[in-house]
């Protein structure tokens, strides 16, 4: 919100700049962005008034004709091209003679347009830099005094400072409030109001009526008419000061209702008496489907939680949000109802947001207004009318108040702020805070009873007093002390523990971490769906439609991170991700709370849902980094393996080869998994779908590995326990089998009846060395190592079991052992 | 102390030394020799074949010869073994200024660096961590946090709902909730987690971000705790140098409510680009928890006080690091994240 600062100094006399000011604000609370010049560069404008059209000169850039004027500065005359809509003789307007700056250095010369030389040039709000509007032509000053200059008369001369309000403080989005919060701070004294409200004739109760129907939503509604009025341009002043704060002029009975708003925080509105039937305002709620047009021109559709603005007839105004078309003050108007009231602010924001219609006045209620203030407003308001419009204010105010608001009164105790703060002012030193920001204080004993006042509706606790204190007194006076207190345990999740273990070893292993969006685009997850899969979790209101779900499967974070990768030329990419996905489980759950209060049962459903952990492994491109000694072999099945294996020895669970898994987003026949003794699934692992890394723009084969958390969790990792180290020496023994082409055969099979025809003397069994003949046969060559925990074994001992183990496998099996 | 049959073995075995060419000739004489096997071996092993008398004289001249085969050979294979050496290396030409041989380095991506350091911190100053779901209740989000329907403070977090009633946590805050009541104070607890606001993605904003929440209950714990706590993570943080400043502001969940700032590690308060010529860097937001708060999990706010702080660890990251702009974090360029190897 933008606050000129010669605004806040008719408020409140303040010695300090606007950035002493500034700072001052901020280290209370109040967030100023920035302080800056109104006009920081306009050098030499002047008001200039057109004192002849000469002729025309053809058609200008606008598509209006260009006119050579005469333009008097009083004292000097010039020449000047103007292609202004509002060019006409008699105007004063914003005049730079050549030598003048306006803003971005631009330094105006004499120059010569349609072969005519113009001296200068007469302005928009734009050209100046002061405001948007350009196409209505040049800035009219119409009382100014040609010659004067521009930045004086307009009080360009100016700082403005932009204010970040935080939604507790509504009484802060004005001057008034602004001005009220920096004397409170520095201890300078306010300015008494000065309204000179001249009323007369008729009183305002016999020309208007007001029947609140809806005494929830409305709590007060006051109108004042005035009669008499001149619709027309405001003067400049006023103009200017709308300008400012970024407010576009309309005309005098709009523009001062604005500036009150500004200046006061009270929206207020003015409607054309003569079209609100009977004279009568009547507050209520809108009926179901009740169309009514605002302002604006649109047709808007009501329902009944909407609260209306309405005569006997038809509604004229949507409360506190927007007026109506049917009762606008237009140039014809001559007199004026006006309107100052208080809504309850969630209607206000219910209305506002429903209709998508956000409003300064909007803005200001739904964070509350102050209810005794807005008879001021209305007041002000009046009387200013009455100055930039004439007319005469009827005697007093119509004023239905049927919620009147009851004082407002808190026990402060100096003990509390003690308890709270560590540290507290004296009490003289605090009631002389409270005092200063408009409370009223009375000591009790050690304590302070405190009435607030009506426009600081975020003061209702005692611990609202003591933010007050400390935010005035100084957060710096806030000592450094750390929590005494027993000391407990310090305990972490195991999800913690684990995220830990799993990146200490994958890090080390040469993967990169990565982490991503959560996000997720249906058209992937439809192609990764299957037929008894929960519909995915999708959001109501996405950024983007190709982010409206959260993440189905583990490998969509690891697989964009690689699309990233080998879109910007890096084609060998061995990522992982510790991920969740987010799966319906279609029942909302009762909420998981060992202590619950009565006052929280109702609340305390968790979401339908889970977000199953994951960890998510991708390889693409060569195994290693490469380099002289040899280029790096590329990766395959068996590096997406062994990283989920590494992953589970890591984690303390031991898994061995399972049947195929059941995640999708695999190749068919390149998917296997890792089951626990227990037939847990804790791993799957395969080639990447070619449709599912088609889906992310990659062409290179991905090989991938996905861990689950949530089952290694369960497997629980067996404690570690030492075991003797062998003392009698180990012997060592190969063996190799032939599997036919034809035999379906896998390596694990073997393996398992190798073992158990091998016995407990089989210390040690390692797979190493694959080799598939010509003919499609394959050679599977293990070394098995033999050691007795007791005794040296003979060769004849291991002979026996050698000669055994043969016999089973090649029996079993129908396999031959392979002769060296 | 000669004998004939122990001349000969030595005679013939100082005679092959003399020819060895190679360390492996060399332990093929040893072998022969002194070995199991060896000539020398199975005569003293045959000593006992040996009239008495001779037997001593055999032996201990056998012994000698050991002996003097031994020194012999360790010798020769010494000078042997070294010349042997100095071939290989001459043949293999060693240029050692060629790249080592290094085993993959991965990488753990700077949001976790960050969150580790944080957790660590907090760990050793007596919090656990806690951790809650993504999706949330709005309850637990919002309205248990003194953040009703309706009303302007939810402008602050702009959400994205799955529903009427459930939406992608906005921060860590509903896990205070739920820890709060889950268990009677003393707690004390950090909070670490992915958070998800209606942002559209930029230099500073992400739809998705993380953060770390502190909360401490106790029933004598003030503000002047806060600022010492945090004054203590600073320091570890951002170095021993570091000042921290508490200004007022506003979050719904706590009165009073303070923004913390951080003095400028890189200017130290002088003023430079990285904090915008105000010597001060806001990292997070922080207050004593709001006694409605406190009420609506069961807690009496006359027993027991507490404060809250949270703060995204992306900011941290970006300040610690010197990172400009927030997306780098979640493209996962490897070029990006191997600066975190």
């Amino acid at each position: 919100m933008k606050i000129p600062y010669s605004w806040v100094r008719e408020f409140v006399d303040l010695t300090l700049t606007a950035e002493q000011a500034a700072e001052r604000l901020v280290n209370a609370g109040i967030e100023v962005a920035s302080v800056t010049p109104l006009a920081p560069d306009l050098k030499g404008v002047v008001v200039g008034e057109i004192e002849a059209v000469e002729r025309e000169l053809g058609q200008g850039h606008g598509g209006y004709p260009l006119f050579l004027c005469r333009v008097s500065t009083g004292r000097e005359h010039y020449s000047v091209v103007c292609g202004a809509p509002n060019t006409k003789v008699g105007v004063r307007a914003a005049f730079a003679p050549p030598g003048a700056v306006l803003p971005g250095g631009r330094r105006i010369a004499a120059a010569k347009i349609q072969g005519v030389e113009s001296q200068g040039m007469l302005c928009s709000e734009r050209e100046l830099g002061i405001g948007e509007e350009h196409e209505a032509g040049i800035l009219e000053v119409p009382d100014a005094r040609p010659g004067a200059d521009l930045v004086a008369e307009l009080g360009l001369d100016d700082q403005v400072l932009e204010v970040e309000v935080t939604p507790n403080r509504p009484d802060c989005l004005s001057v008034l409030g602004i001005a009220r919060e920096l004397a409170a701070l520095t201890g300078a004294r306010m300015r008494p109001s000065a309204i000179k409200l001249a009323e007369s004739g008729e009183a305002a109760k016999s020309l208007a009526r007001v029947r609140i129907e809806a005494p929830d939503l409305c709590h007060r509604f006051t109108a004042r008419v005035i009669r008499g009025v001149t619709i027309g341009p405001s003067p400049s002043w006023l103009r200017a000061r709308l300008r400012a704060v970024g407010l576009r002029p309309i005309s005098n009975v709009v523009d001062v209702t604005n500036y009150v708003l500004w200046e006061l925080g009270q929206p207020l509105h003015a409607y054309d008496y003569d079209t609100v039937a009977d004279a009568t305002i009547v507050v209520r709620r809108a009926r179901a489907d009740e169309r009514f047009t605002t302002l604006d021109g649109q047709e808007r559709v009501l329902d009944p939680s909407m609260l209306l603005i309405a005569d006997p007839q038809r509604a004229i105004g949507l409360a506190g949000v927007m007026g109506g078309a049917n009762t606008e003050v237009t140039d014809r108007t001559t007199r004026v109802l006006l309107e100052a009231a208080w809504f309850a602010p969630a209607s206000i924001r219910r209305t506002s947001r429903a209709l998508g219609l956000r409003t300064d006045a909007a803005y200001r209620f739904e964070r509350g207004a102050d209810v005794e203030g807005l008879v001021t407003a209305s007041a002000r308001a009046a009387a200013l009318i009455a100055e930039t419009a004439g007319g005469t204010i009827a005697r007093g105010v119509v004023d239905a108040y049927p919620r009147k608001r009851k004082a407002q009164h808190v026990r402060l105790r100096m003990a509390r702020v003690k308890r709270v703060l560590g540290v507290a002012p004296s009490p003289t030193q605090a009631r002389k805070v409270l005092t200063g920001l408009g409370l009223a204080v009375t000591s009790r004993g050690a304590d302070l009873d405190v009435t607030v006042p009506s426009f600081r509706r975020d003061l209702s606790m005692e611990d609202d007093l003591v933010e007050e204190i400390i935010r005035v007194w100084g957060y710096d006076r806030i000592p450094s002390t750390l929590p005494g207190g027993a000391i407990s345990l310090v305990t972490h999740p195991v999800s913690l523990r684990q995220g830990q273990t799993v990146r200490r070893a994958l890090v080390g292993a040469g993967l990169a971490e990565v982490v991503t969006y959560a996000f997720s685009d249906p058209a992937r997850a439809e192609l990764l769906r299957r037929p008894a899969d929960p519909k995915p979790v999708e959001l109501m209101n996405p950024l983007a439609q190709d982010a409206s779900l959260l993440r189905t499967h583990p490998l969509e974070g690891v697989l964009g991170a690689v699309s990233t990768n080998v879109r910007r030329q890096q084609a060998d990419v061995r990522v992982f991700e510790v991920t969740k996905t987010y799966v319906q489980t279609g029942r909302a759950e009762p909420g998981r709370a060992s202590l619950r209060p009565p006052s929280v049962e109702a609340g305390l459903t968790d979401p339908a849902t889970t977000e199953p952990r994951w960890v998510a492994i991708a390889l693409t491109g060569a195994r290693g980094e490469g380099g002289w000694s040899g280029a790096p072999e590329p990766v395959d099945v068996y590096d997406a393996k062994g990283m989920a294996e590494h992953t589970l020895a890591a984690l303390g669970v031991r898994a061995g080869s399972g049947d195929a898994g059941g995640l999708s987003g695999f190749e068919p026949d390149c998917h296997g998994t890792l089951v626990t003794e227990q037939g847990e699934v804790v791993a799957e692992f395969g080639e990447v779908a070619a449709a599912l890394r088609e889906s992310f723009g990659v062409t290179a084969t991905v090989f991938a590995a996905v861990v689950s958390l949530d089952a290694v969790g369960a497997a629980s990792a067996a404690a570690l326990s030492y075991q003797a180290l062998p003392r009698f020496p180990a012997v060592e023994r190969d063996l190799a089998f032939v599997v036919g082409a034809e035999q379906s055969l896998t390596a694990a099979q073997i393996e398992s009846a190798l073992r158990e025809a091998a016995g407990p003397l089989l210390r040690r069994l390692v797979l190493f060395d694959v080799f598939r003949f010509p003919d499609g046969r394959s050679s599977l060559a293990w070394r098995l190592l033999f050691q007795a925990e007791d005794r040296t074994l003979t060769d004849a001992e291991v002979n026996a079991v050698q000669e055994r183990v043969v016999r089973r496998i090649t029996e079993t099996f129908h396999i031959t052992l392979r002769s060296s | 102390m000669a004998h004939p049959r122990v001349d000969a073995i030595v005679e013939q075995a100082r005679a092959a030394v003399a020819a060895a060419q190679s360390s492996s000739d060399l332990e093929a004489i040893r072998v022969g020799v002194l070995g199991r096997q060896g000539s020398l071996t199975q005569l003293l092993r045959s000593l006992g074949t040996l009239p008495p008398e001779e037997r001593p004289l055999v032996g201990a001249a056998a012994n000698v010869a050991k002996r003097e085969l031994e020194g012999l050979l360790d010798a020769r294979l010494a000078a042997t073994a070294e010349a042997e050496r100095q071939a290989e290396r001459r043949r293999r030409r060693l240029d050692l200024t060629l790249p080592g041989r290094r085993p993959p380095m991965g990488s753990l991506h700077p949001l976790t660096r960050v969150h580790d350091e944080i957790v660590s911190i907090f760990a050793g100053l007596g919090f656990s961590v806690v951790e809650g779901p993504e999706i949330e209740s709005d309850y637990h989000n919002f309205e248990a946090l003194n953040i009703p329907r309706d009303h302007p403070a939810r402008d602050m977090q702009d959400t994205f709902y799955l529903s009427d009633s459930t939406l992608l946590r906005t921060h860590t805050s509903p896990v205070q909730i739920r820890a709060m009541l889950d268990k009677k104070p003393p707690v004390r607890i950090i909070v670490p987690g992915k958070v998800y606001r209606r942002d559209v993605v930029d230099m500073t904003h992400s739809p998705m971000f993380h953060q770390v929440e502190g909360l401490a209950v106790d029933r004598a714990i003030t503000m002047a705790d806060l600022k010492g706590t945090l004054e203590l993570f600073a320091r570890e943080m951002f170095g021993p140098r570091s000042k921290i400043r508490f200004r007022p502001s506003f979050f719904p969940f706590t009165e009073p409510s303070a923004e913390v700032d951080v003095l400028c590690f890189a200017c130290h308060g002088d003023g430079c680009r990285v904090c915008k010529q105000t010597g001060w860097l806001e990292i997070l937001g922080s207050g004593m928890v709001h006694p409605q708060v406190l009420k609506n999990v069961g807690y009496d706010p006359e027993e027991v006080t507490g404060w809250a702080f949270g703060m995204g660890i992306e900011r941290i990251a970006m300040l610690k690091y010197g990172i400009d702009d927030l997306r780098l974090f979640f493209e996962n360029d490897l070029r990006f994240l191997k600066q975190f190897a």
